[in-house]
């Protein structure tokens, strides 16, 4: 069989487990109500009764930069989370069931098997931040101003991009453990371990989260870009996938 | 106050997506024969957690039917 006869199975199958409703239905619900929350925070803090008026006073205008990190902040948390539950089950619930000893006597290899599984996910996150992308874009736009449509597009790739890394590590997770929950664990302490490394000040730079603060830059008209943080994310997501393949073959299903 | 009200409009997509979300998790729980665990709990779930329920149900209440 074909890479896309089995990424066919593949899209399918996130159809059917309602991966791509789940996906699509969280960014873009955030991607709507980042740009509103925006906007609510202060007035909602101006509402609260017996506020002294100094303290009113004090609180700032909601700008267009609190819609872009309102925004920035919730598609990482919930993203990354969502790649990673998304992506757990993938080779070990398979493993578990017995289905991927089945799909493997056809002939389709390891890299077909798993490769189209990445793909798969890559193009519902892909496709559910678009529709994302385009809500919050919307919302900003009536309730502050125009985003520069090109930078916004640029965030919108290298958050994809920081999602895929952590879509590729849960992969290999899910291939190295027996279960789903025992993938989830370990790449819930990939994720501690990424992003505590990426709290660090000189090390940071170089790891996914940067891009993140590279994308809202570009989105706020300044410049501080991660190149470094780009390349080790397009090496940790080969690096994971190319390793899940050589663990994956030598396996006994 | 009055400033907020002009915002309502704003939320109508957010609940349709919430919804959505909801009545997509109900019509797979009453099709599936079996789940983890009780089915009216899973009910009470969805219908009372926002958003966290259905997605809640997707991943970890839904049995796979074993084919073969």
């Amino acid at each position: 069989m074909n890479f896309l006869a089995v990424l066919h199975k593949e899209m399918l199958e996130q159809w059917r487990t309602y991966k791509l409703l789940i996906v699509a239905a969280v960014l873009v619900a955030f991607g709507l109500s980042s740009p509103l929350l925006a906007k609510f925070t202060p007035e909602i803090l101006k509402a609260i009764p017996d506020m002294p008026p100094e303290l009113a006073a004090a609180i700032p205008a909601p700008t267009l930069a609190d819609a872009v990190t309102q925004y920035v902040k919730n598609m990482s948390q919930f993203g990354i989370l969502l790649a990673l539950l998304m992506a757990m089950g993938m080779v070990a619930q398979e493993k578990e069931r017995g289905t991927a000893a089945m799909m493997l006597t056809r002939p389709v290899s390891c890299e077909t098997f798993l490769l189209a599984k990445f793909t798969s996910l890559a193009l519902t996150f892909a496709a559910s931040l678009i529709l994302a992308a385009v809500g919050c874009w919307y919302y900003t736009l009536l309730l502050f101003a125009a985003l520069p449509w090109g930078a916004f597009l640029a965030l919108n790739g290298l958050m994809l991009l920081v999602f895929l890394v952590y879509i590729a590590v849960t992969l290999l997770c899910s291939t190295l453990t027996r279960t789903q929950t025992a993938a989830g664990g370990l790449a819930f302490g990939a994720l501690i371990l990424i992003a505590g490394l990426g709290a660090l000040p000189r090390i940071g730079d170089y790891l996914p989260g940067a891009l993140f603060g590279w994308g809202t830059s570009l989105t706020l008209g300044a410049d501080q870009s991660a190149w470094p943080a780009l390349w080790v994310s397009l090496g940790l997501i080969a690096a994971a996938l190319l390793a899940a393949c050589l663990v994956f073959r030598r396996q006994e299903l | 106050m009055e400033e907020i009200r002009q915002y309502i409009p704003f939320l109508v997509p957010i609940l349709i997506i919430q919804l959505a979300l909801m009545i997509a998790a109900l019509a797979d729980l009453i099709r599936r024969p079996r789940t983890k665990g009780p089915k009216w709990l899973w009910a009470v779930v969805i219908v009372l957690v926002n958003f966290i329920g259905p997605i809640l149900y997707f991943v970890a209440g839904r049995e796979e039917e074993i084919k073969e």
